[in-house]
């Protein structure tokens, strides 16, 4: 039996040494714009680390093997479900405190942190105080949910509108559509201190 | 962003901002997110979880278990009645006789002429 060195020389093992390099490279280019993208989201830092931490987890472990370019619409389609998941039980927990005697009192169903009272003195105010990203950033959080991320996917990330639909599994016109309403609100907000 | 000569000075500006402002996170969350990275890079190496002992051994013991008690269940194996075993079958390999006469076809002459002598002892 003859063995064919050409043969054996074109077959490309996958080895783990250069997909964790490959894969320390891509977290480390997307992890703060990931971070700032979930605590926008959730408006809790606690929160939005373990966001990005599980979508890494979760990226390493089920999608390390998968081509490079398709890790960032992948890992940005696992935060994004992670921060629908931490914002639903914040929404369980919320109503079962309400079910509670000690608690609840005039609860409503949706996210606490939503209901929180806001003590920013709102957007013309921080533009004042030279704090326009803040009040960029709060404007954003208060999107609603798919205007946020399309914008943030879009905007903040940089995907285009393929890849935007793709981590957030739907349709590109829903992309379109999605970020059109967003640019529209805020522009609404605070198109005339940022012009 | 790939489309940016698209993009409205509001979007850009916005955009720009956006990234500033995670460029910029305190050292405390950029050290947090760099053991983050670390911890997730370890699960490459790691073998899949399913085929961790951790994992494995529950399930094991509990097959075992069912066998045991479907065992314990049914109780020892009842063999039918008129059904040759094992222990028969070795009892006609250590009798030459017996195996010689297992293979005879014609039973009935077997038996009629086993009958025959017995009448000629008695008879004697």
């Amino acid at each position: 039996m003859s063995f064919c060195p050409a043969t054996y020389a074109s077959v490309t093992l996958p080895t783990v040494e250069p997909t964790a390099h490959a894969l320390n490279t891509f977290l480390a280019s997307v992890e703060r714009r990931a971070y700032r993208m979930a605590q926008i989201a959730l408006r809790h830092e606690e929160d939005a680390l373990d966001a990005v931490q599980d979508a890494m987890l979760q990226l390493a472990r089920r999608y390390a093997r998968r081509p490079s370019e398709e890790w960032r619409p992948i890992f940005y389609r696992i935060l994004q479900n992670r921060i629908r998941d931490l914002q639903r039980r914040r929404a369980v927990r919320s109503r079962v405190l309400a079910f509670l005697p000690w608690g609840g009192e005039g609860e409503d169903d949706s996210d606490p942190v939503e209901r929180a009272p806001d003590p920013a003195p709102g957007p013309a105010a921080e533009v004042e105080g030279g704090e326009i990203g803040v009040a960029l950033q709060r404007a954003v959080s208060l999107l609603p949910a798919r205007q946020r991320e399309a914008f943030l996917l879009r905007n903040l990330e940089g995907l285009d509108v393929a890849e935007t639909a793709a981590a957030m599994g739907c349709s590109e016109g829903s992309v379109k559509t999605h970020y059109s309403r967003a640019v529209h609100a805020l522009r609404e907000q605070l198109g005339e201190f940022m012009s | 962003m790939s489309n940016e000569q698209q993009q409205t000075p509001f979007e850009r500006r916005a955009g720009e901002m956006l990234r500033d402002s995670a460029d910029s996170l305190d050292a405390a969350t950029r050290s947090r997110l760099t053991q983050a990275r670390h911890a997730a890079l370890e699960g490459i190496s790691a073998r899949p979880a399913w085929l961790d002992f951790r994992v494995l051994a529950p399930g094991g013991a509990v097959a075992a278990a069912a066998v045991v008690a479907v065992l314990m269940w049914t109780g020892p194996m009842q063999r039918p009645a008129g059904e040759t075993g094992a222990f028969d079958d070795i009892e006609l390999l250590a009798d030459a006789d017996a195996y010689e006469i297992s293979q005879e076809t014609d039973l009935d002459f077997i038996e009629c002429a086993a009958a025959m002598g017995e009448q000629d002892v008695a008879g004697t």
